[in-house]
């Protein structure tokens, strides 16, 4: 794009008045596509003023006065130049449908989005990309879940896609981060780049501007309001080759993902749980549709037909080997986790022998407490 | 005709001295009360009349006015009708007004003239300084705990007259055998297992640390909670005062010693207000349950179901040992020094070993986030119960029981005491390097747990303090060890989902 012949008369690129458009009242998705189909950002832009005529969709719409006034309004509070100076100041790109950083996968999709506004490397979109959703209300199981396939499918270079929500969204993504390997976090929001939701992600939200993707339909400033989440969806699933549900009631927003992956042809997995347990019946029921099961970040691995040796998954194990009566204290926990009680007594120690034992290996990094019970964490002792 | 009786009322745990000033003249027939009487105390008009009478003494057509000095207090409650019926009596010439001197009254009459145990002897008795007490038989040995001998009693109206009236002595004190009635508090060697539970009890009664008992239902946390106040010595005598004065004032039944001598133990509901718990009401300010702890335990099982501003009202008097009440029209400082023993499940299916809860995170934050914040900083002890296996059941015997573990307990308060005149717990940050210096290993440890985040500054002072009361335990010397600082933290188990937030 020679960005000479693409300035309006006002000194402005096309992309400021497209991310104007996108943040007008009442402008969805459809009307939105329906005004850049055929028009320039510039030209979309006189039409949706009124300031040219219109036909189609666009003219019906701009038939009702109501209407008109309020993107008239709009245009006065938010002009293209107060819009492109806040995307520019926060760092964000702005793709319009056809340009030439507009990611490809999304320009053949059903219902691609019109614009996009885009922090951090778009390059990301390039490389292999699992999506990975699941219930903002798990259990422990889904949580560990999400987590080892984040830090799984991280490690292996794999990037992951997501919605930043409470539940298996951050957890998967804290996963990625936490595995600290090629593969990184992207993604996907409802509410403007600059509108952190929910709150407690603030910090997820900033690793994953620097050194993921983060993307959003909504002009900086725009609310997390509700019928933007499912919208939000489809864009996960278009950008996933691959859609693994962690976990799902029998109702829910990673249930309309998975459907929106059926129609786009992109495989959807889902993580098997107990039968009648509700925060697994949405999941079991993908398996029963035929879903393929992932038992772990291995089996998505495969779906993308990966070959990964063993050299790959288990890089060398910095941690400390443990010692003397530690070896014996890491076995009692090998199979299931204790207290301090339940492994003196396995272990044949004083309660105070093994509380010194626990304490090393736990600041090794070999073990982790909650509630008073230890686990074996990370790969196991060889 | 004129008679002022001395006598006294309660307010919060203390007593306050009344004058009963009974007038009599001609004039219509009547009887009223002035002075800020509450309905209780108004309505003992009749009931004095009726034991007056019901005594066999007389009560003529007269106008009978008491006034109950100082007038612009309220007074509460019916233990001034033994003082009004004596002042009526002597007003009226029946007993000599002479032998009213040197002698306060209490007590509740009953219409056939007895005499009835009243809530709140012992500081009545305290508050009228230096008379010989009258009180009811009942209240004998409450009374006697406090002022020592010389306490009169009587069963009724008519042996008070008659020994005014010389006519008979005073009825001697009951001289009954003076049994221990209290059940021996539960004994530790019944609990089987839970050896970190154990050593938690015997730290948080050594060093007087607050401490949360974190477990699923059923795994014997109120068991262990009941086993403290074994553990803890004899009150000493000043708070032993202090505790019958409010058991008194509270309407507590007190042993039949009269003196609260052992380390209390109450455990509310959770459904229980605030002003059960902390105290108040309008006219008396009775205390509630942190001042009925005062010098035992206040144990508080399902700490997340209790009201979380109820919660809260216990936050002044942890810091400071004593609650104050305010009122429109009067104020009261009561004691409240107690050891907060607290138990909680880990969420709300109640947990178990990992993988075994099925809460949803959203569930598991939410009930956590009711026991967060302020309160649950004050635990110096968060200590882990699991339910005990039947390993646990069958491997290992009794432990020891309360009465060794109790020495240990003794011993190690004893050295706190002589070594600054406080508990562990108390130790301010600034003396924490004289009175707890670290060995250079556990100083290692510490800085590694600072290093990695999983302690916080506060947390960090808080494992010292419980760290020197498990060095003092062991009868270790002055330096704290590494193995003393382990210990100290593993009794401070990570509350799952928010762990990092919580590492406090």
């Amino acid at each position: 794009m020679t960005a000479v012949e693409a300035l309006s008369p006002e000194g402005l690129p096309p992309q400021a008045y497209a991310a104007a458009l996108a943040g007008f009242h009442h402008m969805s998705i459809s009307r939105l596509a329906a005004l850049l189909r055929h028009h320039t950002p510039y030209d979309a832009w006189q039409i949706a003023l009124s300031r040219r005529p219109a036909g189609g969709l666009i003219g019906r719409v701009l038939a009702k006065a109501e209407l008109r006034d309020m993107w008239q309004r709009s245009a006065r509070e938010r002009p293209p130049e107060m819009i492109w100076q806040q995307c520019r100041d926060l760092g964000i790109d702005v793709l319009v449908y056809g340009d030439a950083n507009y990611p490809g996968g999304l320009l053949d999709d059903l219902f691609p989005p019109p614009v996009l506004f885009a922090r951090g490397d778009l390059g990301l979109l390039a490389g292999r990309r699992v999506g990975v959703v699941g219930t903002r209300n798990l259990t422990a199981a889904g949580r560990e879940a999400a987590r080892s396939i984040g830090i799984g499918l991280g490690a292996a270079g794999v990037h992951v896609v997501s919605g930043l929500a409470r539940g298996v969204d951050g957890h998967v993504h804290r996963g990625v981060l936490a595995a600290e390997g090629e593969g990184r976090p992207i993604g996907i929001v409802a509410s403007g780049l600059d509108v952190v939701y929910p709150r407690e992600h603030r910090d997820l939200w900033q690793a994953t501007a620097n050194c993921g993707l983060l993307l959003s339909e909504a002009p900086p400033g725009t609310r997390p309001e509700a019928f933007r989440f499912p919208l939000r969806n489809r864009i996960v699933a278009a950008l996933s080759e691959v859609v693994v549900v962690v976990e799902s009631r029998e109702k829910g927003g990673s249930l309309i993902t998975a459907a929106q992956a059926v129609d786009r042809g992109v495989p959807v997995m889902a993580v098997p749980g107990p039968m009648g347990k509700r925060a697994s019946a949405g999941t079991n029921q993908l398996l029963c549709d035929g879903a393929a099961p992932v038992t772990s970040a291995d089996d998505v691995l495969t779906a993308l037909s990966f070959h990964h040796g063993r050299s790959a998954v288990h890089p060398a194990d910095l941690r400390a080997r443990p010692r003397g009566e530690d070896i014996a204290v890491y076995r009692a926990l090998q199979h299931e986790p204790r207290t301090i009680d339940g492994v003196a007594l396995y272990a044949g120690l004083s309660l105070v022998e093994a509380a010194m034992s626990l304490a090393r290996l736990e600041a090794a990094g070999w073990l982790a407490q909650t509630d008073g019970w230890f686990e074996c964490v990370g790969s196991p002792l060889r | 005709m004129l008679a002022a009786v001395r006598s006294a009322t309660v307010f919060g745990v203390e007593g306050r001295p009344v004058t009963v000033e009974v007038h009599v003249s001609t004039g219509l027939p009547s009887f009223q009360i002035v002075g800020l009487p509450d309905e209780a105390c108004r309505e003992s008009r009749d009931r004095v009349r009726a034991a007056v009478l019901s005594s066999g003494l007389a009560w003529p057509s007269c106008r009978v006015t008491v006034n109950l000095a100082p007038s612009n207090q309220r007074k509460g409650g019916s233990g001034l009708d033994l003082a009004i019926a004596i002042g009526f009596l002597g007003a009226h010439g029946q007993v000599p007004i002479s032998q009213l001197e040197g002698l306060g009254f209490v007590g509740e009459l009953g219409l056939d003239g007895s005499l009835r145990a009243v809530p709140g002897v012992a500081p009545m008795v305290a508050a009228m300084g230096e008379v010989r007490p009258v009180v009811p038989a009942a209240s004998f040995r409450e009374a006697q705990g406090v002022v020592g001998d010389g306490v009169r009693v009587a069963a009724g109206l008519r042996e008070i007259v008659d020994a005014l009236n010389a006519e008979a002595p005073w009825p001697p004190p009951p001289d009954e055998e003076f049994v221990d009635d209290e059940p021996p508090p539960p004994d530790l060697a019944d609990v089987r297992g839970q050896g970190m539970a154990r050593r938690g009890l015997e730290v948080a009664a050594a060093g007087g640390h607050h401490m949360l008992l974190v477990g699923p239902p059923g795994s014997g946390k109120t068991m262990l909670a009941q086993r403290i106040p074994g553990l803890l010595p004899a009150l000493e005598p000043d708070v032993s005062l202090q505790a019958t004065m409010v058991h008194s004032a509270a309407g507590v039944r007190l042993p039949a010693g009269g003196l609260v001598r052992r380390a209390p133990f109450r455990a509310p509901h959770h459904s229980s207000s605030m002003v059960s718990l902390v105290g108040g009401g309008s006219t008396s300010l009775r205390p509630g349950e942190i001042s009925l702890s005062h010098g035992g335990v206040l144990f508080l099982d399902e700490l997340g179901e209790f009201a979380p501003a109820v919660l809260d009202g216990l936050r002044q008097p942890l810091e400071e040992g004593v609650i104050r009440l305010a009122r429109a029209r009067a104020s009261a400082a009561l004691p409240a020094k107690f050891l907060l023993v607290a138990a909680t499940n880990p969420c709300p299916c109640g947990g178990g070993p990992p993988g075994a809860c099925e809460c949803d995170e959203g569930a598991r934050l939410r009930y956590l986030r009711r026991l967060s914040g302020p309160l649950l900083d004050r635990f110096d002890l968060r200590v882990g119960v699991s339910r005990p296996g039947v390993d646990d059941l069958l491997a290992t015997g009794g432990g020891e029981p309360t009465a060794v573990v109790a020495q240990r307990v003794a011993s190690a308060r004893r050295g706190a005491l002589d070594r600054i005149g406080m508990l562990n717990a108390n130790i301010p940050p600034s003396l924490l390097d004289e009175l707890a210096p670290l060995h250079p290993d556990a100083r290692v440890l510490l800085r590694d747990h600072l290093e990695r985040d999983q302690l916080t500054g506060r947390g960090y002072h808080r494992i010292r303090r419980v760290a020197r009361t498990i060095a003092d335990l062991e009868g270790a010397g002055e330096l704290v060890e590494a193995h003393h600082v382990v210990m100290a933290m593993q009794m401070r188990v990570r509350l799952s989902v928010t762990s990092r937030e919580r590492a406090a």
